[in-house]
């Protein structure tokens, strides 16, 4: 790879000038318009520059993608009179390796879409559509006027409820959670829709969530990707899929839908969704059975695998495994026996494979079988999932103080409300916290006070939460919206206030991956266009106007500087770990965790009670589950089809798809669907279908394809613009997956136990 | 020797991920509904998967191109690295190039009233940088190539899916993709 990029290197440097002079003086003449040219293009050795791109023409930024998605790219900014001109890959980056994404390329676009929020908006009647605008100061005015009423009304701030998630993770937006703390304790939806349960898994297996570097999946000798679909939710991870294949690794890529990358293994499985966890054990027996197993890992450096082998034994076999997933037990013990045998061998356990009920029991599945042969802790090995490790920042921005005297919940109990406090004990007040995978229901359900306003910032609650029906119903109830967005989304649709925010070139701050080890700063490369504002300035706004109304009601410093408040999230645990001396360093570029092995647990201390793996896991089973990662069946169907609605590779859930710059490419959604079904439902391919279930329904084209099991609906989650009312929550309920709880604070959430039907229309 | 640039589109790398396209509208913001470099899946009785393959494709810089023979205003130069240049200042936009290429590379920008293509970023290749497609590309699927230098391999310069026309000689080469092993239930 990095070979074939120096030859290439090499080739371009061979390049003459005289024949690009010539070339050029040639074009100009045919031109006739030589005498026209300003003279200095005629002389000797300019010519060329001329016309060859000349990188001193522009201003360079550094930015960083802040999006929810592993790669998190290292961006080159090229800005001329004040505009984004161009953006670019950094080079400096091994990842990122000097290009995006799809997605990243369109930021041009979404910065000077015409379709963007320029300034604070009103809106007269949810869904009406009537907007007006109205002055920074005026909406102020009325957000500040509605929390006083709240707390005036409640003698508490739990009214006041926040959602916000992944919509952007630069560390500095922590401060809009910052915000609401300053103004007392309030409502947190907490927990998140993405990947609690797999994170709880790990936590109980190896006592953290912890990957290897993916750049050393390369070292690989087998790998097998488990519900995960890198060729289009991290790009930039295939070259080293890719790598490890050309020095002979086998690839195999299991998943219930033909993927991209399914289709650049060298094996694909498609078995039963949520059949997962029956698999990786019937795998697991078959090792056992063959004396596979690590004996030095197990004995060593684990807890609780005795017992494990002897629940294998009783309980599991490759022909109950079969049975459960489909996929033929000849297969399961060709390829277990193969990965135990390879050393090392990775398994990239995906988050899709855990938005099930029994998600969290097939991670930790998953993760005995890399555990048992030995795998955890090696260079081109592990149970690769995500981490957290450059997230290590100051949370500055967060961490706000409530206003003195500011009432809240008694510890974390429960909705206390009030009523039952006792004056004088405001030190141990908390905020009262909701399920944010059950946002509809815990608005309805929110009680003693009920919620009667909702901040939204970097989350699309009408596009990522589920039942949307019941949302829109739950949203009736609340006596102000106040949505922080860039684009009239449904969640701005269903607001009363709409207040421009920033994107990433129009403010400092920085981004780290949950996946790769790369930190990469984010500089303001323009001035924010209109009037838009960050997530801290407008905290800081709200400050002033709260202070002007009510002394002493926001303690969210008035004003600030979003270049000082990025520095202030830096610390020398961080300096040191990104081997710099100081957070100026990464304006030269992005810079990588100084690791001392590229694969995580490598000295086998694992963060377990044990400190050992444990395949038993008490904190696991005193967590209301398996101690050991016994299989567990999954959600029961309850309509015809099963309904899987994965990512597309044109957006980020609801961001990008509706940029027009996107629709050039991808203009509008589609149902997948197997051939034979569609004949037994008479449905044709490009038909108009229905598909509906107890939540609701929506109707959609069809295209037939094989790359979709039998009896499976597939449509890709998007938002494709205001007038398109298209949205797959309309079909998905808030069932919740059996882990999250422990680390994310709610469970994780089943959003592929969904089924419908279908029919043509 | 002369340079021979081309694009050698690796259909068994390409993940069909779009980054070239729109690294393309990134670099030159092209009008809304003009194209310079589209990614075609490949019909299903080239590759069995419905656009689970695909061929990366904008103006092929032919060794003779069609455009340049029919262009009434010498709108169209070749230069000596095989690099075709559309200089639209001096297009009429009689869209002779448009019906005439068998590629559908040329294509009309109805608010300049003119026609436009793939360049190569030729600019770019002058200060030795790579073509912004072929930068951007994750998986090194999209490579610039010296047809004068390049040694044989599995590349192929008409695969099937892809017009064939010895007339304009089509500088792109290709690579065709894999099917996995496929175990189903």
């Amino acid at each position: 790879m990095t070979g074939q990029a120096t030859r290439e290197e090499d080739c371009m440097s061979q390049k003459t000038r005289a024949l690009s002079r010539r070339q050029f003086l040639k074009g100009i003449s045919m031109a006739g318009a030589a005498s026209l040219l300003p003279l200095r293009l005629l002389m000797p050795y300019s010519a060329e520059a001329a016309t060859a791109f000349r990188e001193q023409d522009f201003q360079i930024f550094r930015n960083a993608c802040p999006r929810n998605c592993y790669d998190t790219c290292s961006i080159k900014t090229y800005v001329k009179d004040g505009v984004v001109q161009f953006i670019e890959g950094a080079q400096e980056s091994t990842f990122t390796q000097g290009g995006l994404c799809v997605k990243g390329y369109a930021y041009p676009r979404r910065v000077y879409s015409p379709d963007r929020i320029k300034y604070p908006m009103v809106q007269d009647g949810r869904r009406s559509g009537n907007w007006r605008r109205v002055t920074w100061d005026e909406a102020m005015d009325r957000i500040a006027g509605k929390i006083l009423e709240i707390k005036e009304k409640d003698g508490s701030l739990l009214g006041l409820g926040l959602t916000k998630y992944s919509g952007n993770f630069g560390i500095t937006n922590y401060g809009v959670e910052g915000m609401m703390s300053s103004l007392g304790y309030t409502t947190r939806f907490v927990g998140t829709p993405c990947w609690p349960a797999g994170i709880d898994a790990q936590n109980y297996d190896l006592g953290d969530m912890w990957c290897n570097d993916p750049e050393d999946m390369v070292k690989s000798r087998y790998v097998i990707i488990w519900g995960a679909n890198p060729a289009w939710c991290s790009v930039h991870s295939m070259k080293y899929v890719n790598e490890a294949k050309r020095r002979g690794a086998k690839v195999v890529v299991i998943d219930p839908i033909f993927t991209q990358t399914a289709a650049k293994g060298d094996v694909y499985w498609q078995p039963e969704a949520s059949s997962d966890g029956a698999l990786a054990l019937g795998m697991a027996r078959h090792i056992l059975d063959l004396g596979l197993v690590d004996s030095d890992f197990v004995n060593n450096h684990a807890k609780g695998f005795a017992e494990f082998a002897a629940y294998l034994r009783e309980n599991v076999t490759v022909e109950w495994a079969s049975g459960l997933s489909g996929i033929p037990a000849e297969q399961i013990r060709e390829v277990a026996e193969e990965f135990a045998n390879a050393d090392p061998a990775t398994i990239w356990i995906g988050y899709g494979m855990q938005r099930h009920t029994n998600g969290g029991a097939s991670v930790r599945a998953i993760d005995a079988l890399v555990a048992m042969t030995g795998n955890v802790g090696k260079e081109g090995g592990g149970a690769r999932y995500g981490h957290l490790r450059t997230w290590g920042f100051n949370y500055h921005a967060l961490l706000q103080k409530q206003p003195e005297g500011s009432l809240g919940f008694v510890g974390a109990a429960g909705p206390k409300g009030e009523f039952d406090f006792t004056k004088g004990e405001a030190a141990s007040f908390t905020d009262r916290t909701v399920n944010i995978n059950k946002t509809a229901q815990a608005i309805l359900d929110a009680k003693d006070p009920a919620l009667k306003m909702l901040w939204v910032s970097c989350k699309n609650p009408f596009a990522q939460d589920f039942d949307r029906p019941k949302l829109e119903r739950a949203f009736d109830t609340l006596e102000m919206v106040v949505s922080v967005e860039q684009f009239f989304t449904e969640t701005v649709n269903n607001s009363d206030i709409v207040l421009p925010v920033t994107t990433l070139f129009e403010e400092w701050t920085v981004n780290a991956s949950y996946w790769h080890y790369w930190v990469g700063i984010n500089e303001q490369a323009i001035k924010p266009m209109y009037e838009t504002k960050s997530n801290i300035e407008i905290a800081a706004l709200l400050s002033k106007k709260m202070n002007q109304l009510a002394p002493g009601s926001c303690t969210f410093p008035q004003d600030i500087d979003t270049r000082e408040w990025l520095e202030k999230e830096f610390n020398q645990g961080i300096y040191d770990y990104l081997g710099i001396k100081h957070w100026t360093d990464l304006k030269n570029g992005p810079v990588k965790a100084k690791l001392a092995s590229s694969a995580s647990w490598s000295d086998k201390k694992f963060g377990t009670p044990s400190g050992q793996y444990e395949f038993h896991s008490d904190l696991c089973q005193q967590n209301g589950h398996d101690a050991l990662p016994r299989y567990k069946e999954g959600r029961k169907s309850f309509d015809e089809f099963r309904l899987l609605t994965p990512h597309t590779k044109f957006g980020l859930h609801s961001q990008f798809v509706n940029f027009d710059w996107m629709q050039e490419f991808n203009k509008e959604p589609f149902l997948y669907m197997h051939p034979d079904d569609a004949r037994d439902k008479k449905i044709a391919d490009l038909d108009m279908v229905r598909v509906f279930n107890k939540v609701g329904e929506l109707k959609i084209k069809v295209k037939l394809t094989s790359n979709v099991a039998k009896k499976s609906l597939v449509i890709y989650e998007a938002w494709f613009g205001q007038g398109n009312d298209f949205n797959v929550q309309n079909l998905v309920d808030d069932e919740s997956a059996d882990m999250g709880a422990y680390k994310t604070g709610a469970p994780g959430v089943a959003i592929h136990g969904q089924f419908a039907n279908v029919e043509r229309v | 020797m002369k340079k021979k640039y081309a694009f050698l589109v690796d259909s068994d790398k390409c993940i069909g991920c779009f980054t070239c396209a729109m690294a393309c509208r990134n670099y030159y913001h092209q009008e809304k509904g003009v194209v310079w470099r589209h990614v075609y899946p490949l019909n299903e009785e080239i590759y069995p998967h419905r656009e689970r393959a695909f061929f990366s494709l904008a103006c092929n810089h032919c060794e003779n191109p069609a455009c340049l023979n029919v262009c009434p205003v010498e709108a169209y130069t070749k230069r000596e690295d095989g690099v075709v240049v559309h200089h639209q200042e001096k297009c009429i936009g009689c869209g002779n190039c448009i019906r005439s290429c068998p590629y559908g590379a040329p294509v009309y920008n109805p608010v300049e009233k003119r026609a436009e293509k793939c360049s190569f970023c030729h600019e770019r290749l002058d200060a030795g940088l790579l073509p912004a497609c072929v930068q951007s590309c994750p998986t090194g699927a999209l490579k610039l190539v010296d047809l004068a230098t390049m040694e044989p391999g599995n590349h192929v310069q008409f695969p099937p899916g892809f017009p064939k026309n010895d007339k304009v000689n089509s500088s792109t080469r290709f690579i065709m993709p894999k099917v996995p092993t496929m175990v189903r239930r």
